[in-house]
């Protein structure tokens, strides 16, 4: 259980659960700014505007962290994926450059920003169109249509479109969409947190139902991981992301918003957990085991400890960022030119 | 277009955009720490006031530097799939390493752009130390895995597959050490002359205020200090090429037939049919002295290399010369106005003093793209050289044509969408004096 590959796995794992808590919540702010809509729609766009503006950055960081881990540690399954998954990465970066662009573009003048109607939907578009490739990419890992012929990969060029892909997608960008309004509960008072609220509630709803809709398309679709999804290992996982979503929905509607925040974002940690244990033990189902794809166990054992001494080395410095901006209201930091800061998405976090 | 070549050009592209930001965000931490220590130390405020000016272009340049960053690793993975199965095992633990680098990046200048409220000034001044360092540390190891491309290590190869591999040894390849301090020194060099060129613009279009000189005087001292190292740094680097890396030296040199007392060839156009430099300036034995230490010393040339086996001198020569006549640039601004610094005791307010160092105020930057391009095309026809070819990295998809096509578009209509920005009228002083700072560094 605990061997190298595993725990590298783990690794894995837990940049794409920090990437879709921290970068999921932020995309998510774009697809509402381009369904903001009602008499607050303008003040709604502007929340949301301002919330991503200093947190975007770093999520960043963990789509970093997710993609060098791969390479690190699965090299061959990095170089399938990457292959295979061509066409759907592609479009995830071009939304990637165009969240880049619009936040920087942003930055240019205080008053640009959603006035410029280029920047607010190249931002919308691209929110939409990232978490949606990436959903894509994610769950064509989970169909099985990777095979590999004389030790290299082959896949049919569209093999990545189908039922389970496009719900995949659709899940993605359903996380993302749940997750933003929530934490902007939080930080919002009056008629904007209803709003908010309300948002919350109709994208967690959303994201019950497609969840819901992918067990029996996986059934067709993606037979090997439906199986063992539905087997022992995967049907805690689905009993706690339901339990957890439920409850985020009680707790926003009795307008618990910080605990509600908690329930949400175990909710989609268990719904990816309930993913990658239905993987395992494959990095490309029934094609490529995490042992096959590993680098060999000197690098691992590198990795872990570049990893460790990364770990001693942040570990204090981020305690050191919360203890400086402790209880801080983080109005004044955002209109002061919001660069990605790791604080204000733990202020908007906790 | 064929697939190696656009994957090569995709990869380029991306790699010397990422470049310029990635370098500001290097070099601008070591202005911030200086200008905060010189706050502390001489309780001037105005030290302080320069610093915070800083901010935000340093924030935008941060966060443009991640999402450049983030596009290459991808790429790493889409273009040359077949080149990180292989080197993964061997680089990853640098672009690891750069990754934690990053991090302690992002905390620190988070603390030090929003912890004005927060910290003392002992404390911010200690939180520009640390991004100095981690800066830097991100460059020191991202440089280890392109030094490793150069030079191969930390593995056999047993039937075309790895073995033995060590990535300690891996990181610590032979190139790694010269590269990386080459590399570092450049982005301050490149940092401070940019930064001198605005602030020279400032001086010549009348705002004369101690704020402009200031700034001056500081970004010039950063870019002045580190000028020499880049002249000992590259002597080291070719001393050290001279040995590990025969034909890159060759082909940046021109030369093609191996030679005893080689001469430096300044100039001129490499033609690889004829063997022959044409227009060159030659300077009898020079090669060989800066090469051996030895005027006599035999310099094998390109002829000594298998063929297919060796760069294309056109591709490299001419950038190589291009990177020093860049730093002979830099140098005689940079003499000119210390000379008259030191002479009146005040910085020389005189229009051509100051012309000359806004004409040399992008050659920093210049001449780090030329060594980028010198390194690269220097290695070729290699990805990692001796052991596989770039035309066996690259992916098997037949589409990268149009990838790259793709982000050309891409590219292209979001610097459309920078111009449209940058030339609208800014309504408000503050505005107007930071979009001048952006204008600089993006375009």
């Amino acid at each position: 259980m605990w061997t190298l590959e595993n725990l590298a796995a783990g690794s894995v794992y837990f940049g794409l659960v920090m990437y879709a808590a921290f970068g999921g919540a932020d995309f998510g702010g774009g697809i509402w700014t381009a369904l903001a809509s009602g008499p607050r729609a303008r003040e709604q766009r502007g929340d949301l505007f301002h919330a991503i503006g200093p947190v975007w950055g770093t999520n960043h960081v963990w789509l970093i962290f997710v993609v060098v881990t791969l390479f690190t540690t699965f090299p061959k399954g990095f170089a399938a994926i990457f292959t295979a998954l061509l066409v759907p990465m592609v479009i995830a970066l071009i939304g990637i450059n165009f969240r880049g662009a619009a936040f920087a573009f942003r930055h240019f003048g205080r008053q640009t920003g959603e006035h410029i109607p280029f920047v607010a939907s190249a931002f919308a578009v691209s929110s939409i169109l990232t978490p949606f490739a990436l959903g894509m990419a994610v769950t064509a890992t989970a169909t099985g249509k990777v095979v590999f012929v004389n030790d290299w990969v082959q896949a049919e060029p569209w093999f990545w479109i189908g039922p389970f892909t496009l719900v995949g997608g659709m899940i993605g960008m359903a996380i993302c969409a749940f997750l933003a309004p929530i934490y902007m509960t939080v930080r919002t008072e009056g008629e904007l947190q209803r709003d908010f609220r309300r948002m919350g509630i109709m994208a967690g709803l959303m994201l019950g139902f497609l969840t819901t809709v992918e067990i029996p398309v996986a059934m067709i679709d993606a037979p090997l991981f439906a199986g063992r999804l539905l087997a022992s290992r995967g049907i805690p996982f689905i009993a706690v992301s339901v339990i957890s979503g439920i409850t985020t929905m009680i707790l926003l509607w009795r307008d618990r918003f910080l605990l509600g925040q908690i329930a949400a974002i175990v909710t989609v940690t268990m719904t990816i957990t309930g993913f990658a244990a239905s993987m395992y033990p494959d990095i490309l189902i029934g094609q490529l085991s995490l042992a096959a794809a590993a680098a060999p166990p000197a690098t691992l054992r590198a990795f872990f400890s570049v990893l460790a001494i990364g770990i001693i080395i942040l570990v204090p410095s981020l305690l050191f960022l919360y203890w400086t901006f402790r209880g801080e209201s983080n109005t004044k930091l955002q209109s002061s030119g919001g660069l990605n800061t790791v604080t204000e998405k733990i202020t908007m976090d906790l | 277009m064929d697939n190696v070549l656009s994957a090569r050009a995709l990869m380029g592209i991306s790699l010397g955009f990422h470049i310029i930001y990635a370098t500001i965000g290097i070099g601008l931490p070591l202005m911030l720490m200086i200008a905060e220590g010189l706050s502390l130390r001489t309780g001037d405020e105005l030290y302080h006031q320069l610093a915070r000016r800083w901010i935000r272009p340093a924030g935008v340049l941060f966060a443009i530097g991640a999402v450049s960053g983030t596009i290459l690793s991808f790429e790493l993975g889409l273009l040359w799939p077949r080149f990180m199965a292989f080197s993964g095992p061997l680089i990853g633990l640098a672009f690891s390493m750069e990754g934690f680098a990053f991090f302690v990046e992002a905390i620190f200048l988070a603390l030090y752009i929003y912890g004005e409220q927060r910290l003392s000034r002992r404390m911010l001044f200690f939180c520009t130390i640390v991004l100095t360092v981690a800066a830097a540390a991100s460059a020191v190891f991202v440089i280890s895995a392109n030094a490793w491309m150069n030079t191969p290590a930390g593995f056999r190869l047993v039937d075309g597959k790895l073995a033995d591999v060590n990535p300690f040894q891996a990181l610590a390849n032979p190139a790694w050490a010269h590269e990386a301090v080459h590399g570092t020194l450049a982005a301050y060099v490149a940092t401070g002359f940019a930064m001198a060129g605005i602030y020279a613009l400032s001086l010549l279009r009348g705002h004369r205020s101690d704020y402009n000189k200031r700034a001056l005087t500081l970004a010039l001292a950063v870019a002045s200090v580190s000028l020499p190292l880049m002249l000992v740094s590259g002597d080291w680097a070719g001393t050290i090429l001279a040995v590990q890396q025969k034909p890159k030296l060759a082909a940046m040199e021109a030369l093609f037939t191996t030679t005893r007392g080689a001469p430096l060839i300044i100039g001129g156009w490499p033609d690889p049919a004829t063997g022959k430099v044409l227009y060159g300036i030659r300077i009898p034995k020079l090669l060989s002295f800066l090469a051996y230490h030895d005027t006599d010393a035999l310099v094998e040339g390109l002829d000594a290399f298998p063929p297919g086996s060796t760069p294309d001198p056109r591709l490299v020569h001419p950038f190589f010369d291009l990177m020093v006549a860049s730093f002979f640039i830099m140098l005689a601004a940079a003499v000119w106005f210390w000379w008259l610094r030191w002479r009146r005791q005040e910085v020389p307010l005189d229009k051509w003093p100051l012309r000359a160092l806004l004409f040399a105020s992008p050659f920093g930057m210049i001449a780090l793209e030329c060594g980028w391009l010198v390194t690269e095309f220097g290695r070729q026809p290699w990805i990692a050289r001796g052991h596989m070819r770039v035309a066996e990295g690259v992916t098997p998809q037949a589409s990268i044509g149009l990838v790259l096509l793709t982000f050309l578009v891409v590219y292209l209509s979001l610097t459309v969408g920078l111009m449209i920005l940058l030339l609208r009228p800014a309504s408000t002083e503050e505005v107007t004096e930071k979009s001048h700072g952006d204008r600089h560094v993006d375009s």
